[in-house]
């Protein structure tokens, strides 16, 4: 009896010895820069007065969710997920629902579609501003040949907003496209056949057959894609900084310029941990959606 | 109800592979059919023809009577159960049940009166809340039954419904077709690869091979006399010893000669064989015709054998023996369970001689003699 138990205990202790190393670096550059912004958002912490003097409680909280300028970020940060999730997910959708049906080439198609994904988004927004340049990029120039007017892409505050979430579908569209398409192949091809012969049209074998059955791919993957919808960071600051004005200012860049441009570092981690718990929510609830899967 | 009928179907894919090859075939009307045959004979494609899920590349299809070779599968009034029975996976089994009913627009009460009719007689009454990953093996099997049963259709395509179940439940599932066969009297098409299931449930068997058609005909009917070499073979367990040999003229009659053993031909059969005399031949004996004791008449004749081994299988003994010499051909002979033979023994037994069958060695097929009844 207590043979089994000693042993057992061996082997936990050895588990932990092997895996403390990886463990004390997640805990460094991981737990311990969280615990730290957590730390500095309830002080009054700048990097003009860099010090942890003024104990402030929630005052920063209180500060970030009272400046309609970061109620204005909140609101289009979520219109900005919605928005790209929907339609990525629409595109991806059909896309893969034509891909699946396709035997010749699939590498091919696999290849292209995989491109935008491969490059770094920097470099996405870099190309296509230049390509959305109001006076010398191709998109404009195109529709002057074709005959229509050039568009303001990134100077118009009604139109910016829409050419990052274009710009955005266009880099992420294919991530959704690969991991519904994997869901699509790994079903089970018997019961339309069943179904088939118990009478359903292709367009009831897909609502009927296809939707449920997918339901589970197709929760994880547009979970999967608001989680990264919301950090969405880079393309802003290369084609916009947030402009113009703030028609552009996502969360994470507004959370950028109070913490680097207004040197407010403790409201900026308030800010950080807002976006935080709405990440975690997120998370959570694909968590335990993953679990009952299982 | 309704006949199904084949004539001259053949089925070639792109890739230029001739799965079936001009199949020509009549089931009757409530008739029980067997499709038996080894993997990538063709008789699944076959099945999957009749349901309409691969299209026919030439020949007629008709079912009742009715040319139905484009006729989409939903409109061929027929219910195909499949191998691993293609349950939706998220539908409970009342729904999987009535799925195809609702399809159809079937009314509400009548799908539901439907629904417990056949629960009630495949006995899944409990399991109707439930989702097929709830269910086991057996009971899944019964829900694709019963999916296929309460479209009441002209026919039941079965394609190995029973190869998934374990020798048990695959032993009573059997009894169960043939019982609800008897009270439906609806036509069906059984595919399996299982000669005990081709046997015992059939009341014609359509033996295929190679995309062929090898054999039609009642089991009883294939057993005993069998078209070739591949039938003779394939049918029973153990299966038919075919040994090689001759045929020589014996007297005024005939012998059919293995190593050192004469088997005398039965006057009856004379006629079939006189061709044949002199020249080497394929003689199939089946395991079951030997017997400890002689007959009478001429009626059987003795045969010494070589024990290998014995397989004791508790109802019957399997005598595993060299035919006629210590270096002849291995046979396998079914004997009473309480048989015995040491290895290296020999053994004298008596086949009994209007049992035999002989085979033209190059086309492998039966030299046709008077029908046993």
């Amino acid at each position: 009896m207590s043979q089994p138990s000693t042993m057992e205990a061996a082997d936990r202790r050895f588990g932990w010895f092997m895996s403390a190393p990886g463990l004390a670096l997640l805990l460094a550059v991981i737990l311990f820069p969280v615990f730290w912004a957590l730390f500095t958002s309830v002080h009054e912490f700048t990097l003009i007065a860099p010090n942890f003097d003024t104990f402030t409680g929630i005052e920063n909280y209180a500060a970030a969710l009272g400046d309609p300028a970061f109620r204005h970020s909140l609101g289009l940060t979520a219109f900005f997920v919605g928005a790209v999730v929907l339609i990525e997910f629409a595109i991806g959708f059909l896309v893969a629902l034509m891909l699946n049906g396709v035997e010749r080439f699939k590498p091919i198609y696999y290849g292209i579609l995989l491109c935008p994904l491969l490059m770094n988004p920097v470099i996405v927004g870099l190309i296509w501003r230049m390509f959305l340049h109001p006076s010398l990029g191709i998109v404009n120039y195109l529709l002057t040949v074709a005959g229509f007017e050039p568009v303001n892409w990134l100077g118009s505050t009604k139109m910016a907003i829409w050419t990052i979430i274009m710009v955005d579908i266009w880099h992420q569209v294919s991530f959704m496209i690969v991991l519904l398409l994997a869901g699509l192949s790994s079903l089970p091809k018997e019961p339309y056949e069943a179904a088939r012969v118990d009478g359903a049209s292709v367009f009831q074998s897909f609502f009927f057959i296809t939707l449920p059955l997918m339901m589970p791919v197709i929760i994880v993957t547009l979970l999967i894609r608001m989680i990264f919808a919301v950090k969405t960071y880079d393309l802003i600051y290369i084609m916009t900084r947030g402009g113009p004005g703030v028609a552009t200012d996502l969360v994470s860049y507004a959370i950028y310029r109070t913490a680097f441009v207004s040197l407010n570092i403790g409201e900026a981690s308030a800010m950080s941990a807002i976006l935080l718990a709405v990440i975690l929510i997120f998370t959570g609830y694909l968590y335990r959606y993953m679990r009952t899967l299982t | 109800m309704a006949s199904i009928t084949l004539d001259k179907i053949t089925k070639t894919y792109p890739n230029d592979v001739t799965a079936v090859n001009g199949v020509s075939l009549d089931i009757r009307d409530g008739e029980f059919m067997i499709f038996l045959g080894p993997s990538g004979c063709g008789k699944s494609t076959t099945l999957r023809m009749i349901a309409g899920l691969e299209a026919i590349s030439s020949g007629d299809l008709l079912i009742g009577g009715r040319r139905v070779n484009e006729v989409d599968p939903a409109d061929r009034d027929i219910a195909i159960v499949f191998q691993n029975y293609a349950l939706y996976p998220h539908m409970t089994v009342a729904r999987n049940l009535a799925f195809g009913l609702r399809l159809r627009h079937v009314e509400a009460s009548e799908i539901q009166s439907r629904i417990t009719r056949v629960a009630a007689l495949l006995g899944i009454e409990p399991l109707l809340s439930r989702k097929p990953s709830q269910l086991s093996g057996g009971q899944r099997q019964r829900v694709a039954l019963g999916r296929a049963l309460v479209r009441e259709p002209q026919a039941f395509l079965l394609d190995e419904p029973l190869s998934n179940l374990d020798a048990t439940l695959r032993a009573s599932m059997r009894t169960e077709l043939i019982k609800l066969h008897n009270s439906l009297g609806t036509t069906i098409v059984h595919v399996t690869h299982d000669q005990v299931e081709a046997m015992t449930m059939g009341e014609r068997i359509c033996i295929m091979r190679d995309g062929d058609i090898v054999q039609v005909g009642a089991p009883m009917e294939v057993y005993r006399n069998p078209a070739d070499t591949f039938v003779a073979s394939f049918l029973a367990t153990p299966p038919m010893n075919l040994l090689p040999g001759r045929i020589e003229s014996d007297g005024d009659g005939l012998a059919a000669v293995v190593e050192t053993c004469r088997l005398p031909i039965p006057a009856a059969y004379r006629e079939a064989y006189a061709s044949h005399a002199g020249k080497p031949v394929i003689v199939g004996l089946r395991p079951e015709d030997f017997q400890a004791v002689a007959v009478g008449g001429g009626r059987t004749a003795p045969v010494a054998l070589h024990t290998i081994t014995t397989e004791v299988l508790g109802p019957e003994v399997i005598l595993v023996a060299n035919f006629a010499s210590p270096g002849g051909p291995e046979v396998h002979i079914r004997m009473p369970r309480d048989f015995r033979a040491k290895t290296g023994e020999t053994v004298t037994l008596h086949f009994d001689l209007p049992e035999i069958q002989v085979f033209d060695p190059g086309t492998t097929r039966v030299l046709a003699r008077p029908f046993l009844p």
